[in-house]
């Protein structure tokens, strides 16, 4: 009998399987929420958490494909300091809501090399 | 508005151009008892009361904050969810009502004004928890973050 290449055990691969480019943009979180993005995958699923990262990490600025985004008003949205962006609002599904920045030429030091980062500000697992 | 006057027993004799008024923006139509009544697409109707209800609101917010005193929830009562925002961000509400409401009469459509409202009640449930609020409006410090690395595994 022939051995089936089926294991009902192994997780099905990642819809469209890893992305083929290099992230553009280093991701950073808020050490006051990596723990709730620790929580991401196990509560809006692998592939939404992933389709999350992958979007911030390559295009942060224009529209998410699967998830609806705003930008907020007042103080909230006004950019961390200069080339920073304005905060986005990422809500994935309902299920979670994440507020992050990028920065294209982003240094943490005087002397450190300018670099294009993502910072996730807020997370939250609350319905509105 | 139309010169058209519909009368009552036009509902049976002239229905299908009492309609075709009412599709093009307002049919006229005048009651035995001589009640004028108009009858227009649902898209108008949710126009007007929209822009009613929100110059309502803007007039109330300018009188509010005139007083020069922080309004309190019962001042801004259906409102209240405003009551997150401080003084320069209530203006700045106050300038981006004022133009969506221009855009919506201009452009017949209240999308504008729907997409404002929309992301300003959005930034004020994100600043009702003080951890968020601290973050979302604090100084931004490279020290405060860490590598999120992508996730593998749920």
């Amino acid at each position: 009998m022939s051995e089936s290449a089926y294991d009902p055990l192994q997780p099905a691969k990642r819809p469209g399987g890893k992305p083929d480019e290099q992230p553009k943009y280093r991701v950073l979180v808020h050490k006051r929420f990596r723990r709730l993005y620790e929580e991401l995958a196990p509560r809006t699923g692998l592939q939404q958490a992933q389709q999350f990262w992958d979007h911030v990490a390559h295009d942060p600025g224009s529209p998410a494909p699967v998830a609806s985004t705003c930008i907020l008003k007042g103080t909230a949205g006004r950019p961390k300091g200069p080339g920073w962006s304005r905060t986005v609002h990422y809500e994935v599904t309902g299920a979670a809501r994440i507020d992050y920045q990028f920065c294209d030429e982003y240094q943490t030091s005087t002397d450190g090399d300018l670099h294009p980062v993502v910072a996730i500000l807020t997370i939250n697992y609350s319905s509105h | 508005m139309t010169d058209t006057i519909f009368q009552a027993s036009d509902l049976a004799n002239k229905r299908t151009e009492l309609l075709s008024a009412a599709r093009s923006g307002l049919a006229r139509l005048r009651d035995k008892d001589g009640t004028s009544l108009v009858m227009l697409p649902e898209s108008k109707l949710r126009l007007l009361e929209v822009l009613s209800e929100w110059s309502r609101a803007l007039l109330r917010l300018e009188a509010l904050i005139s007083r020069d005193v922080t309004p309190s929830i019962s001042d801004l009562g259906e409102l209240a969810w405003l009551r997150v925002f401080g003084a320069e961000d209530l203006q700045e509400f106050m300038s981006d009502l004022q133009a969506s409401l221009v855009a919506a009469h201009a452009d017949g459509d209240v999308a504008t004004l729907d997409e404002c409202l929309h992301a300003w009640r959005t930034t004020a449930r994100q600043l009702e928890d003080p951890l968020r609020r601290s973050v979302l409006l604090g100084r931004h410090e490279p020290a405060d973050f860490v590598e999120a690395s992508r996730p593998e595994h749920e």
